[in-house]
């Protein structure tokens, strides 16, 4: 599975990091770090990855699966 | 109103009809549903900040950056935005944690206390100021200011007057903070107000007035918010002793009960924006000049969008609600309001696991202009002899 956050859509509200934080974390401002780029999730994080893309307000996380 | 008075009206105006025009003032649009409130938070280049009260098209102030739109927005979010990111919270935890010990430990003897007047006003008052290195011995003082500025703000005409008051005593702190800070040849160490002095936008130092500006708006916001929050969750603990006992044996839910609150108790009763240009929006023609309120109050709890929308579900995943707004207005301070309103729930429950409502009137709020909040929450409790 592949992880991708959506650089403009992503305005900082840290629910992605907070319930996937062995996947994802923050930068400086608050964004996840990862915001504009996609990553590939390891297959014992898919549920996590799943909970971080539908706890996002900005529905700015889109998952791809292989 | 009754507690929950707002919610009720916010559900009655969703089920009702998904767009009203309220005649009130100039006239604007309601929309009581989840799209249409995402797709407001959704297109700023549609829906302007330049007033965010509906019945108020052309506002005489100008918060910043509340009010501000791209690009200049971000201009200024950037600035304090490294304030109350979720690292500057982390590295606070500590003070937060010994700040809200105090006020439990302090309140616990008593047996009873008024939950707002004892705790949700000066618990997250005082770390807020600690935070920006403003005095925290004005703890107080705030809370009366903010108090009154929000119990006019609501509208009754009694209260302009003090209203008016309590934000020129506002300024006048930050004026004297700033006088005070202005002369420092380096920004004072966490100290937001020394911070703003020493920051540019656009290759040019702030303004005093964009300074006070800012440091009055983070004022009013940041404070009234948490208060109304933690009235609602200290009143649904009160009510429900299965869900104190779970917070208290599974500790780690304690953010998805807080996320649960934030939407199903939503304290902004709605949003307001103005139309930019002319288009079609869910149903209606929208003219440039107009304004519309987005229901957020609504949107939390629709059935629509919402498994078990109008059930609270302690744990809930999923929880992507707008209780902190969305786009890019979303609020600033979530990360700080989020661990203050945590660990409130997990100190309080330490020492005082098992608390009642401690009357028989019906509980009252205020909201409508302002954010929805618990007028009085008297608790009370058994004390150990």
């Amino acid at each position: 599975m592949r992880l991708s956050v959506d650089a403009d859509a992503c305005t900082g509200h840290g629910r992605c990091y907070r319930v996937a934080s062995a996947l994802l974390t923050f930068d400086d401002e608050g964004y996840v770090s990862v915001r504009g780029q996609a990553i590939d999730v390891p297959d014992h994080l898919r549920d996590a990855a799943e909970e971080a893309a539908g706890t996002c307000p900005e529905l700015a996380i889109s998952l791809l699966d292989d | 109103m009754a507690a929950c008075g707002y919610l009720q009206l916010a559900d009655q105006l969703r089920e009702g009809a998904p767009v009203y025009f309220n005649r009130y003032a100039q006239g604007y649009w309601i929309f009581s549903r989840h799209d249409a409130v995402r797709d407001i938070y959704k297109n700023p280049e549609l829906f302007s900040s330049e007033s965010i009260t509906p019945w108020e098209p052309d506002p005489a102030y100008r918060f910043i950056p509340t009010q501000l739109d791209a690009p200049e927005h971000l201009k200024y979010r950037r600035i304090v935005n490294p304030w109350f990111s979720p690292a500057r919270v982390d590295a606070v935890a500590g003070m937060v944690h010994d700040v809200c010990r105090k006020y439990v430990q302090d309140v616990a003897p008593r047996g009873r206390c008024d939950f707002v007047t004892t705790f949700a006003l000066q618990y997250p008052t005082e770390v807020f100021l600690t935070m920006i290195g403003a005095d925290p011995e004005k703890t107080d003082s705030f809370v009366a200011w903010v108090e009154d500025f929000f119990k006019g703000f609501g509208g009754d005409p009694d209260g302009v007057e003090p209203m008016l008051a309590a934000l020129a005593s506002i300024r006048g702190y930050w004026e004297g903070a700033v006088a005070d800070r202005r002369g420092d040849p380096e920004p004072r160490e966490g100290d937001l107000a020394s911070h703003l002095i020493h920051s540019a936008v656009d290759d040019r130092p702030l303004t005093d007035t964009e300074i006070l500006d800012m440091l009055v708006v983070l004022t009013l916001a940041g404070l009234d918010t948490t208060r109304g929050t933690l009235g609602y969750i200290f009143w649904h603990l009160a009510q429900h002793p299965d869900h104190r006992r779970r917070l208290i044996d599974e500790p780690e839910l304690i953010p998805y009960f807080v996320e649960e609150c934030t939407r199903y108790y939503t304290i902004i009763f709605g949003d307001g924006r103005k139309v930019a240009h002319d288009a079609e929006f869910h149903g209606a023609s929208l003219k440039k000049g107009e304004m519309v309120y987005g229901l957020v109050a609504g949107a939390n709890r629709d059935p629509r969008y919402w498994e078990r929308a109008g059930e609270f579900v302690l744990d809930r995943k999923k929880n992507n609600h707008f209780g902190f707004a969305s786009g890019p207005h979303r609020c600033l301070g979530m990360h700080l309001a989020r661990r203050e309103l945590a660990v409130g729930v997990e100190e309080w429950l330490k020492v005082i696991p098992d608390f009642r409502v401690d009357t028989d009137q019906p509980l009252m709020e205020r909201g409508g202009g302002s954010m929805t909040t618990l007028l009085e929450l008297p608790l009370a409790w058994e004390v150990a002899s």
